[in-house]
C-alpha cells in the first residue's frame, strides 16, 4: 500500500518527522563552494486544508502527507517561475493553488526559499556550533534570534530544533510548544546516524536541489502580491468547503494514535506493521465525527489568516534584508585570508633571504689565510660586473699606455736616429726587410690566383693548395705522355676470312679512321658478301676491331666470291700505317 | 738630477695596516716595473718613467719592514735614454751572479746593480755584428738559461741574445708585423704576439719552424701582451687589442682558447701567471681592477663564464701587473704615478 519513498533522504526525513509526530522536517544542505545551508528536501507531516485528487478513492494517511510534500514544492517552483501566469496555465488540474494551503503548509512552503550562511540564521548557528539548538516559544521570540519567527507566529509552530548531521542540517518543527528533550535529538539522530552509509547515492539529487534553490532565492517580490490574492480567495473557499475542515479534524486525530501505537511497542522499525495498525484505526475512527466541532472552527478561522498574510507579507519583504549583511563579513574573510597569504610570502622571502647570506657568513668569519688579503671575495661584486660587461672597448682612453708604449715609444728612436744622421745602413736595413716582405706578399697573392679553386686565404693553405695543384698538372703530363707512347708502338693490321659453302666469317682488326665500317660493307656487298651481323668497336689506343657474319652469294658475273678475292679486297679498303690516309678514296 | 719624492700613503693607516697595502707615489708615470728575484733583497722593485722625451728614469725602490715605507734610494736612481718598454731583474734565486737589472727601449740594456750605485754593464747592440736591432717592445729573461733574454722588436724579429757574450745569439723573422711581446716556455722554447694577430711558438732547435698556436677571430687584430704559465707549460694567455677579455690557450690545441676571461668592465692591460701555482692567473686593466681567476676547473666548461676568485680596485687605470716569484703572497700594480705591492 505504501508509495516507495524518492531517495534515502526523503525517507529519513519522513521516518523521523512521523516517528515524533512533529508537524515538518527539512533538510539544509551544505553547499561547500558558497559555505551557506540552502533548502535539501523536506516532509510535510501537518494539518492539510484542502486535498485535491484525482482519484475517487481515499488514499492513506503516509500517501496523503507524501503527495502534499510534494504538491507544496511544486507550488513553490510555479510561483517561482518567472512567467507565472504561464506555467500555472500548463499545470495539471490536481496542482494546488495558495489559497489551498494552510498557515502551517505556508511556513513549510516558504523555508523553501531561504537560506543561511554559517553562523547565522539557526541552522547556520548549530551548523557552526556543531551542536544542537532547541527553540521553543519560536513564533514569540525575537526576529533577530529566529529570523523565520513572524512566519512562526502566523503558522503557530511553538517549538523549532536544529540539529547539525555530516553534510548540512535537520530542522523539525511542530505547533506544539515542547521543551527541550535531549532524549528526542538521539532519537532523531538515530536515523540520520544508522543512514551514513547510503549518503553518495543520495548526493547527486541533493546537489541539484542546491542549484534549483539558488536560482528561486531571486523572485521573493512576486510572492506578496499572490498572497494579497491568497487573502481574497480564502474567505470564498472558507463557505465552499465545510466537509473538507471536518476531513482535516479527522486525521489529526488519526497521527496522534499513530504516535501512541510507536511508544507501546518502540522495538519495531518496520514500516509495513506501522501502516497495517493506522488502517485499522482509520477504520475504527471513520464513523466518529463532530460536525459541530467543525462549525465552531470555521467561525473563527478567517480573522486569524487575513492577519497571517498580512504578517507573511511583511516577513517576505523583510527576506531582502539577509542577503546584505551577509556580504561584509565574506569580504572581511577574504582580507584576512589576504593578509595571512601576504604575511606567509613575507616569511618565506625572508627566510629565503635569511638562508642565502648564512653560507657567505663562515667565509667571511673565517678567511683561509692567516694575514689580511689586500683583495676582496668577487662575489660581492658580481651582479654589478655582469650589468656592466663588454667584451670590446674601442674609445680612444683603452689600453692608453700599452699602446703608447708600443705604438709610440718605438719610434722616439726613429725620430731621433734620423736627427742624428743615423746609419744609412741600418735605415736602409729596415727599408729592405719591409720591402722583401711586401714582394713575398705579392707574390702569394698572384700565386692564390693563379691557383684554380683556391679557398683558404693563409699562406700556409696557398702553399698546400699549390703543391697539390702542381702534382695533379704533372700527373696528367706523365699520363699524356703514356698515352702518346702507346699510340705509337701499336701498328696492328690483320685480316682473317673464312668461307664455308655460303656461310663466311670475317674478322678485321686495323687502325681506326672514319667511316672505315661503311667502306667495308658496301665493298662486301659489291663481292656479293652479304652481312648479316656485325659487332665491331675501337679500343682506347685507336684501334678497329669487327667481326661479321655474312651470306655468299653469285655477284653479277654468277660467281661466288673466293676466300682470296675477299682477303684481297679487304686488305686494300682498311688503312695501312698511318691513321689518318686517304687510300679509301683511291680504292672508290 | 731628479731627486727622490717622500712615500705618501694611500688611505688611512689603519686600514692600510689592516689590508697589506703599501703605496709608492713617484714624480712620474710608472710603466715598467718589477721585482727583485734574489732571496737577499726582498721587497725591492725597479720602477720606470714614461716621458715622451729623451731622459727618462729608473729607481730602486726597498719596503722597509719596520714602518711599511717604500722607500727610493738616490744612489740607485739613474738616467734611462727613453722610457723603458720593460725592466727584469735577473732571475736568480741563489744570488749565484752578478746582481742585474735589464731594461729594453732603442736597445737592451744591462746594467749591474751594487750597494750604493748602478752601473751600465752592457748596452746589447747589433751594430758590432753589423746588424741592426731595430726598436724594442718587450723582452723576457730565461729562467732556465739566464744567459739568454729574447727580445721582440717592431721591425718584425724577434732576437735571442747571449748576455755573457754580449752577442746576437739568434735572429729570427717571427711575423709578418710588429712583434709586441714574447715569453719564454723553456731552455730553448719561446713564443711571441704580434700585431698580425696571431700567437707563435718557436723552438731555437727547429728555427726554420714556428706553430701558430692562436689567432684572433678577427683578421689582424693585434695581440699585445703574452704571459706563459712557468708552472705548467702547456698554459699561455694573451691580451687582445681593445678588448676586456684575456684568452688562455693550450699549446696541445692550437687557435681553440681553453677559456676566456670575461669579468673585466674595460680593456686588460697586463696579465701575470703566479710563479707559485699551476692554476692562478691575476689580470688588471682599464677599469681599475685587479682580478684574480682560479683556472682549476680549465678542462670543464663553465656554466655563464668563469668568475674571478678575488678582486682588487685601485685608484685608477692599472697599467702594470707583476707577481712576485721569491714572495708568492705579493703582487705589485702600477697605476698613474703610484706603485703598489697587495698581499694576495
Amino acid at each position: 500500500m505504501a508509495t516507495p519513498p524518492n531517495s534515502r533522504l526523503h525517507t529519513m526525513l519522513r521516518a523521523s518527522v512521523q516517528s515524533v509526530q512533529w508537524t515538518y522536517s527539512l533538510f539544509w544542505q551544505l553547499c561547500p563552494q558558497q559555505g551557506i545551508l540552502t533548502w535539501g528536501d523536506g516532509y510535510y507531516n501537518g494539518a492539510i486544508k484542502t486535498r485535491k485528487t484525482v482519484q475517487a478513492m481515499e488514499v492513506s494517511t503516509e500517501e496523503a502527507s507524501l503527495q502534499r510534500s510534494e504538491q507544496l514544492r511544486e507550488l513553490y517552483e510555479s510561483l517561482s517561475a518567472e512567467e507565472t501566469i504561464n506555467t500555472q496555465t500548463r499545470r495539471p488540474c490536481a496542482a494546488l493553488s495558495p489559497e489551498d494551503l494552510t498557515e502551517s503548509e505556508w511556513f513549510y512552503l516558504l523555508c523553501v526559499s531561504f537560506s543561511f550562511h554559517l553562523g547565522i540564521g539557526l541552522p547556520g548557528t548549530a551548523y557552526a556550533r556543531r551542536q544542537h539548538l532547541w527553540l521553543s516559544g519560536a513564533n514569540e521570540v525575537d526576529s533577530k534570534t529566529f529570523s523565520r519567527a513572524i512566519l512562526a507566529k502566523s503558522a503557530h509552530i511553538q517549538t523549532v530544533v536544529c540539529i547539525p548531521v555530516l553534510e548540512g542540517v535537520v530542522e523539525l518543527g511542530t505547533t506544539d510548544k515542547i521543551e527541550e528533550d535531549l532524549n528526542f535529538i538521539q532519537h532523531i539522530k538515530s536515523f540520520f546516524i544508522d543512514q551514513q552509509p547510503p549518503p553518495p547515492t543520495a548526493k547527486p539529487a541533493l546537489s541539484e536541489h542546491s542549484t534549483s534553490n539558488l536560482t528561486s532565492s531571486y523572485p521573493l517580490v512576486i510572492v506578496p502580491v499572490t498572497a494579497a490574492a491568497t487573502a481574497n480567495n480564502v474567505l470564498i473557499q472558507n463557505d465552499m468547503n465545510i466537509v473538507d475542515k471536518g476531513e482535516a479534524i479527522i486525521l489529526n486525530n488519526n497521527n496522534n494514535n499513530t504516535e501512541a501505537e510507536l511508544l507501546a511497542d518502540p522495538n519495531s522499525n518496520s514500516f509495513i506493521p506501522s501502516e497495517l495498525m493506522e488502517l485499522d484505526h482509520q477504520l475504527e475512527e471513520f464513523g466518529v465525527g463532530s460536525p459541530g466541532d467543525g462549525s465552531n472552527h470555521l467561525d473563527s478561522f478567517p480573522k486569524e489568516e487575513s492577519m497571517a498574510l498580512c504578517a507573511a507579507g511583511l516577513e517576505l519583504l523583510q527576506l531582502q534584508r539577509p542577503p546584505a549583511p551577509a556580504h561584509p563579513p565574506t569580504e572581511n574573510l577574504a582580507q584576512g585570508d589576504t593578509d595571512t597569504h601576504y604575511s606567509q610570502t613575507v616569511s618565506s622571502i625572508l627566510k629565503k633571504n635569511s638562508s642565502r647570506w648564512w653560507p657567505d657568513s663562515p667565509s667571511v668569519n673565517h678567511p683561509t689565510d692567516s694575514f689580511q688579503s689586500a683583495f676582496n671575495k668577487w662575489k660581492s661584486d658580481t651582479d654589478n660586473h655582469h650589468h656592466y660587461f663588454h667584451e670590446t672597448v674601442a674609445d680612444g682612453t683603452s689600453q692608453g699606455l700599452l699602446k703608447y708604449i708600443l705604438f709610440n715609444v718605438p719610434y722616439l728612436h726613429a725620430n731621433r736616429l734620423k736627427g742624428t744622421g743615423a746609419s744609412s745602413y741600418e735605415t736602409n736595413h729596415v727599408m729592405a726587410e719591409r720591402r722583401r716582405r711586401e714582394k713575398l706578399n705579392e707574390r702569394f697573392l698572384i700565386l692564390r690566383s693563379m691557383v684554380p679553386f683556391m679557398m683558404r686565404m693563409d699562406k700556409e693553405s696557398i702553399l698546400e693548395d699549390t703543391i697539390h695543384y702542381i702534382k695533379q698538372l704533372r700527373e696528367k703530363i706523365e699520363s699524356l705522355e703514356a698515352r702518346e707512347r702507346l699510340r705509337g708502338k701499336r701498328r696492328v693490321r690483320e685480316v682473317e676470312v673464312s668461307i664455308i659453302e655460303s656461310e663466311a666469317l670475317l674478322e678485321v682488326e686495323c687502325v681506326h679512321r672514319e667511316r672505315l665500317l661503311l667502306d667495308v660493307m658496301t665493298m662486301l656487298r659489291e663481292l656479293g658478301v652479304e652481312v648479316m651481323m656485325v659487332q665491331s668497336w675501337v679500343k682506347d689506343d685507336g684501334v678497329f676491331v669487327a667481326e661479321m657474319r655474312a651470306k655468299v652469294k653469285e655477284n653479277g658475273n654468277g660467281k661466288k666470291a673466293s676466300v682470296v678475292e675477299v682477303k684481297n679486297a679487304l686488305n686494300q679498303i682498311i688503312p695501312h700505317h698511318e691513321p689518318y690516309t686517304l687510300c679509301s678514296n683511291d680504292h672508290f | 738630477m731628479g731627486a727622490s719624492s717622500d712615500p705618501t700613503q694611500d688611505g688611512s693607516d689603519e686600514q692600510q695596516k689592516r689590508s697589506e697595502i703599501y703605496t709608492y707615489e713617484a714624480p712620474w708615470h710608472i710603466y715598467a716595473m718589477n721585482w727583485s728575484v734574489r732571496r737577499d733583497k726582498k721587497y725591492r722593485l725597479a720602477i720606470a718613467s714614461l716621458l715622451e722625451q729623451y731622459p727618462n728614469r729608473v729607481e730602486i725602490v726597498q719596503l722597509d719592514d719596520s714602518n711599511g715605507e717604500i722607500r727610493s734610494d738616490p744612489s740607485l736612481s739613474f738616467e734611462h735614454p727613453y722610457p723603458p718598454t720593460k725592466a727584469i731583474f735577473i732571475p736568480d734565486k741563489d744570488c749565484h751572479r752578478p746582481d742585474l737589472l735589464a731594461t729594453s727601449s732603442d736597445f737592451l740594456r744591462v746594467w749591474h746593480i751594487s750597494e750604493s750605485a748602478v752601473e751600465l754593464k752592457s748596452l746589447l747592440n747589433g751594430n758590432k755584428n753589423s746588424e741592426y736591432c731595430g726598436p724594442l717592445t718587450s723582452f723576457d729573461w730565461n729562467e732556465a738559461e739566464p744567459r739568454r733574454i729574447g727580445t721582440s722588436s717592431i721591425d718584425t724579429t724577434c732576437t735571442i741574445w747571449d748576455i755573457e757574450k754580449e752577442t746576437v745569439d739568434t735572429q729570427l723573422i717571427a711575423h709578418d708585423k710588429e712583434v709586441y711581446d714574447i715569453a719564454w716556455g723553456g731552455v730553448g722554447v719561446f713564443a711571441s704576439v704580434s700585431a698580425d694577430g696571431s700567437v707563435r711558438v718557436f723552438d731555437l732547435r727547429d728555427k726554420e719552424h714556428s706553430t701558430i698556436i692562436y689567432e684572433s677571430s678577427e683578421p689582424d687584430t693585434p695581440l699585445v701582451r703574452l704571459g706563459w704559465n712557468k708552472q705548467d707549460p702547456r698554459y699561455m694567455a694573451t691580451i687582445i687589442m681593445d678588448s676586456a677579455k684575456v684568452v688562455v690557450l693550450d699549446i696541445r690545441f692550437p687557435t681553440l682558447p681553453v677559456v676566456e676571461l670575461q669579468r673585466h668592465q674595460a680593456s686588460v692591460n697586463a696579465i701575470a701567471w703566479a710563479p707559485h701555482s699551476s692554476c692562478h692567473i691575476c689580470t688588471a686593466g682599464d677599469d681599475s681592477q685587479a682580478l684574480i681567476w682560479d683556472l682549476s676547473s680549465m678542462g670543464q666548461p663553465v656554466e655563464g663564464g668563469l668568475d674571478p676568485i678575488l678582486a682588487y680596485t685601485a685608484g685608477a687605470e692599472i697599467e702594470q701587473l707583476q707577481w712576485s716569484s721569491s714572495q708568492p703572497d705579493w703582487v705589485a700594480i702600477a697605476f698613474s704615478t703610484k706603485l703598489q705591492i697587495l698581499r694576495v
